[in-house]
């Protein structure tokens, strides 16, 4: 009798498991933050927004140090000069979007129902660069990454509120998919980004402590110490990786892209905080 | 993207072996590394491809074209292990990945 309850309640494993993988956003979203909290419950919620330096008091230190002279400022300012620069015809970049600067970062990432795909906020500028015909800048150029250090830097202090419409299955779709990268296994050193910025979350890689993947899209574009320069989040995708010797996919592909929209809900709720300053 | 069946990655080794034995114009070093190049291809498809891969194949073109012979097919066999297991890695993750979703 026992053999046969224990035999039942195994075959529920595989439903149960599966019933849990096909949670809604907003279910996902309450379990990932339940998670970081009880794994470090001296944080607030609030924190998470400074990645590593939520957890590491050391890195935290020399981070305030940094802050003093930010390293990104160069790049707020030639991206705001960017920003208001006219263009051939007179428009500006700003007039594209038609919203305040500072509302336009948390307006990105969305899915574009008419496009069936996920806009970010780097995809939107170099498609307004397209209806000025000029032409798109690269994904990783000074120029791109500038504009968009500035509009972060304009929204400091908003919310993230990244959107997933209930009458847009694509929405949802682009969600799942950002999702299932996410928590897959990939390259020669078979690691997820779940592996190290869940799982092992906190723990060190040489010298470094693994950072929680809460709030890790609010603070991007970010200024690498390392690489002296500023970089956007998918740049940090690509590295990552690279990191476990798979193959990188482009910047801004659906790949990466997908990846940022389900990122980006993990984080609603917590503030912009961008651009960042990381070692 | 889905990752390629085992059985359907065979038909095709099968079907491009067969296209050059019809051909009669490669070398068993060619075949070998055209089979290598396939799999890192479906790899690709299946988003799984490892980082190394087609540096692994463009090495083994060159020291087949300086003519190490045995380096060359020791580079395919490495890209050849690479491709198969990135692409189990692809088929095993295609549930797999659920189990780590934060609950």
């Amino acid at each position: 009798m026992k053999n046969s309850a224990a035999m039942l309640l195994l075959s529920l494993v595989p439903m149960l498991t599966q019933q849990a993988a096909v949670a809604g956003p907003e279910d996902d979203r309450e379990a990932f933050v339940e998670y970081f909290q009880s794994r470090f419950p001296d944080v607030a919620f609030a924190e998470f927004a400074n990645g590593i330096y939520a957890i590491d008091e050391d890195a935290r230190g020399q981070w305030l140090d940094i802050e003093e002279f930010p390293p990104y400022e160069f790049a707020v300012e030639q991206g705001e000069t960017l920003w208001q620069e006219a263009l051939p015809d007179g428009a500006r970049l700003a007039d594209c979007f038609g919203q305040s600067t500072g509302d336009i970062r948390p307006a990105y990432p969305r899915f574009d129902a008419g496009r069936g795909e996920v806009v970010t906020l780097a995809v939107a500028i170099n498609d307004c660069r397209q209806t000025q015909k000029l032409p798109v800048w690269p994904y990783d150029s000074e120029e791109l990454i500038s504009i968009t250090a500035y509009l972060a830097y304009a929204a400091r202090g908003k919310p993230v509120v990244t959107q997933i419409h209930a009458d847009e299955p694509g929405a949802l779709a682009a969600y799942e998919e950002g999702k299932r990268f996410y928590y897959s296994k990939r390259g020669q050193l078979n690691f997820a980004c779940s592996d190290c910025h869940v799982t092992s979350v906190g723990l060190h890689v040489r010298a470094d402590r693994l950072s929680p993947s809460l709030g890790h899209t609010t603070h991007f574009p970010v200024y690498r110490s390392k690489l002296g320069t500023v970089i956007s989040l998918h740049q940090r995708f690509s590295g990552c990786v690279r990191d476990v010797r798979a193959k990188p996919f482009a910047l801004q592909s659906e790949e990466f892209r997908n990846l940022e929209y389900f990122l980006s809900y993990m984080s609603n709720g917590l503030e912009f905080n961008g651009p960042g300053a990381r070692k | 993207m889905a990752p390629v069946r085992a059985s359907k990655r065979g038909m095709a080794l099968a079907v491009l072996a067969a296209v050059f034995a019809a051909a009669g114009c490669t070398t068993a070093f060619e075949q070998q590394l055209a089979e290598a190049e396939l799999l890192r291809v479906e790899a690709a498809a299946a988003g799984a491809e490892w980082l190394q891969t087609g540096a692994l194949l463009e090495q083994a073109r060159d020291e087949a074209a300086g003519g190490d012979m045995d380096a060359a097919r020791a580079l395919v066999d490495k890209a050849r292990f690479q491709g198969e297991a990135a692409l189990r890695q692809a088929e095993h993750e295609a549930s797999a990945w659920q189990n780590r979703v934060v609950q």
